[in-house]
Parts: structure tokens; sequence; C-alpha cells
């Protein structure tokens, strides 16, 4: 049985309120125990507004979650999120080795900057 | 043309670097749209190549970048700048 490092990002109904937030939350990552999955971490980012509309609704509640677990896990997991009325959309991503070091870096807070000398004025004035 | 000292667009031409050679970087995030957004005109859309002087190899790991970044609202498909 193979085990991988997995990122899940969802969007929850903003509509709810934080009580239900929580334990929608929870839900899931109680699922991921449950299945035999390590959960590393999970990040509430909460409500932002979408760069488009979507199902009618002009923001969302975020949560991004980092776990180890088998795969037949995701299956379970992303069929459980389809289901729910909840979740508005999800995202799934399998950890390859690069992926890996980098979030070694961003745990580090050592994630190197794209844009750092003097051409990044540059565009900037373009901008304006 | 390029090597040629006397050519009269000698200093004009700028030579272009992939951002993220140079920076290091090995996996493009898609959480991070102010970056993804840099790499976007204002409609939204991705800019080739040949302007923003990406190598091929980060430029595809770009557009999955964004179109990930997209299908999660957190970067425009397309923004009407007439607002």
């Amino acid at each position: 049985m193979s085990r991988n490092y997995y990122e899940l990002t969802y969007i929850l109904n903003p509509v709810l309120d934080d009580e239900k937030h929580e334990e929608i939350i929870e839900k899931y990552t109680e699922l991921i125990r449950d299945n035999g999955g390590e959960v590393d971490e999970v990040d509430e980012w909460g409500n932002r507004s979408f760069e488009y509309e979507m199902d009618d609704k002009s923001s969302g509640y975020y949560v991004n979650a980092y776990f180890t677990a088998p795969g037949e896990l995701i299956e379970k997991l992303e069929r459980a999120l389809r289901i729910s009325d909840h979740v508005m959309r999800y995202l799934t991503l399998k950890y390859d080795a690069k992926m890996m070091r980098h979030r070694d870096l961003q745990r580090k807070n050592a994630v190197p900057t794209v844009f750092v000398d003097e051409e990044d004025e540059e565009s900037e004035e373009d901008e304006d | 043309m390029i090597k040629n000292p006397s050519h009269p667009k000698k200093g004009q031409i700028k030579t272009r670097q992939c951002k993220f050679t140079k920076a290091g970087l090995e996996y493009i995030d898609y959480k991070d749209t102010e970056l993804l957004q840099r790499f976007m005109n204002d409609q939204g859309k991705i800019l080739p190549r040949r302007v923003t002087g990406t190598s091929a190899k980060y430029q595809r790991q770009l557009s999955r970048a964004i179109k990930r970044a997209r299908f999660l609202g957190m970067v425009p498909y397309v923004a009407d700048n007439l607002r």
C-alpha cells in the first residue's frame, strides 16, 4: 500500500456560520484520520472573495490541508466532498519530489522569491 | 545579430532570462496569486513566453499553476477591465 503526501484545498459555502464551518472541517479531517491518513496541517484561510462568480456567489470559505495518506483514501474523500452540498470546489494534489522540496522550503520560510532585483521596480513602474 | 558589436540595434535588444531559473524556484505554487498575476495581462490571459522570457519548463508549470488557481477562483478566467 503506497502512502503519499497530499494537499487538499476546498471551498465551503460562505453563507454558513463559523460553527458549521468548524464542524464540516472537523468531519473531513476525521475522515482522513479514520482511513489511515495522517493530517499534517489544516489551514483555514477564511472568507475570500472570488475573482469571478461561482454558483451565484462572490466569496467562499477556503480551507487548505496537508496530509499523508494511502492512495485509496483519496477516492473516498473526493466522493464525500463531491456529494456534500456545502463544498463548492475541491482540489487534491499528490506531491512529487519537487513539490516536497518546495514544501520543505515553505516550512523553513526559505522559498526563493522570483522578483527581487531592480527589474522588479522597473516592471512595477510599467504597470502604473 | 546580437554577437555583432557594430550592429545598430546593439544595446537596444534586451536579453531576457527565465525568472524562475534565476531564482532557483523548483515548483510554482498555485496559491501564490501575486506571483501568478505578474505573468498575466490585465484581461487575465497568460502572457506568452516571448514576452516574459520564461523557459519552456517553467512556462508549463506556470500555466498549470494559473489554471489551478483559476479553478479555485483565486485568479480570474476573464477580467473585464471596464468597471
